[in-house]
C-alpha cells in the first residue's frame, strides 16, 4: 500500500512540473483550432454552431488515468515505478470541437488535418461506428506534453459533459462504472437515439419546402 | 460479434458482480475474475467456457488478456474486500 502511494505521490510531483507546459499546449491548441475553422465557423447558417472548448487536465484525473489506462487490474505495478509518466498521457491538454448538425463533422476534420496532419488518429468508437474524431500529437509550445483535440457532434459532445458534470466530476472513483458492459450497452442507446433525433432534423431541414 | 448484453447475461447467470475500482468482473466462490477489456476482446463461446471451467477455486484465477504481474494480482484480489 505505501509503494502504491509513492508511485502516486511521485507523478503529483511531475503533475507540477509539467503544468506550466499544459497551459501553454492549452493555450496555443486553441488559438490555432479557432483559426484554423473560421471560415467555416464564419459561413455557419442560422441553426448551426461550431464551439471550440479547451481544458486542463487536473492532477487528481491525470494520475488517475494513468492507473485506469496502466493496463487490466487498473493498478500500478510497484515494482516497476519508472514505468509510469503523466508525459505518456496525449490528454493533460484537451480541445473538443462541438460540432451542429453531424454533416458539418467532416468539413472541420479536414480543415484540421490541413495544420495537424502528422497527429495521430485514435476515433472513439462504439461497437464499430465512429462516436468522435480524435487526434493527438506535439505543438511547439511543448516538446514533452502532447495536445489532443476531439470533434464530437454537439449533442453527443452535451451528453458526455452532463455525464461528467453529474457523475464523474463530484466522484471521480465512479468513472470506471461507465466501463461495465451493462453501462456500455446504456450508452450506445443514448448514443444511437441522439444519432437518430440529429438525423431527423438533419433531414427535415435538408427537405424543407422552399419558400412560395 | 456477441452483443454486450448477451456477455451480460452470461456473467449475471455465472453469479459475477462488477467491481468499479478495477474493472473487473468476480465471482467470489469460484474465485475467478475477468478483465473488462478480455471480455470485450473475447466471443461470448470462449466467456462462457471460462465461466464453466473447472477450478479448485483455491488461487483466484486471472482471465486477462496479458497475465498480470504478482503486484496488479494483490492490489486486485484486496481491493474486492
Amino acid at each position: 500500500m505505501a509503494e502504491a502511494r509513492r508511485t502516486e505521490d511521485r507523478l503529483r510531483e511531475e503533475y507540477f512540473q509539467l503544468l506550466p507546459e499544459i497551459r501553454r499546449v492549452a493555450g496555443q491548441l486553441q488559438a490555432q483550432i479557432n483559426y484554423c475553422l473560421l471560415p467555416i465557423a464564419n459561413a455557419l447558417e442560422a441553426h448551426e454552431q461550431l464551439i471550440v472548448k479547451s481544458r486542463v487536465k487536473d492532477c487528481e484525473s491525470a494520475v488517475n488515468a494513468l492507473r485506469r489506462r496502466s493496463g487490466e487490474g487498473k493498478s500500478f505495478d510497484d515494482d516497476q515505478p519508472s514505468r509510469y509518466s503523466l508525459a505518456n498521457l496525449n490528454d493533460l491538454a484537451g480541445l473538443r470541437i462541438l460540432v451542429f448538425p453531424r454533416r458539418r463533422i467532416l468539413e472541420v476534420d479536414r480543415a484540421l488535418r490541413e495544420t495537424f496532419g502528422s497527429w495521430i488518429a485514435d476515433p472513439v468508437e462504439s461497437e464499430g461506428q465512429v462516436l468522435a474524431w480524435k487526434y493527438h500529437g506535439y505543438c511547439s509550445a511543448s516538446e514533452r506534453v502532447r495536445g489532443e483535440y476531439q470533434i464530437v457532434s454537439m449533442l453527443t459532445g452535451l451528453f458526455w459533459e452532463v455525464e461528467h458534470s453529474a457523475i464523474y466530476k463530484p466522484a471521480p472513483r465512479l468513472r470506471s462504472v461507465a466501463r461495465s458492459l451493462a453501462m456500455q450497452q446504456r450508452s450506445k442507446e443514448v448514443f444511437e437515439a441522439l444519432k437518430a433525433f440529429e438525423d431527423e432534423f438533419e433531414s427535415l431541414i435538408h427537405f424543407k419546402t422552399p419558400p412560395g | 460479434m456477441t452483443s454486450l448484453a448477451t456477455k451480460q447475461n452470461l456473467l449475471d447467470a455465472g453469479g459475477y458482480v462488477y467491481n468499479i475500482d478495477r474493472e473487473v468482473y468476480f465471482n467470489r466462490s469460484a474465485k475467478k475474475i475477468f478483465s473488462v477489456d478480455f471480455l470485450e476482446d473475447h466471443e461470448g463461446p470462449e466467456i462462457e467456457q471460462s465461466i464453466n471451467e473447472k477450478t479448485d477455486a483455491r488461487e483466484w484465477r486471472f482471465y486477462f488478456n496479458s497475465p498480470p504481474s504478482e503486484s496488479v494480482k494483490r492490489q486486485v484480489v484486496e481491493s474486492l474486500g
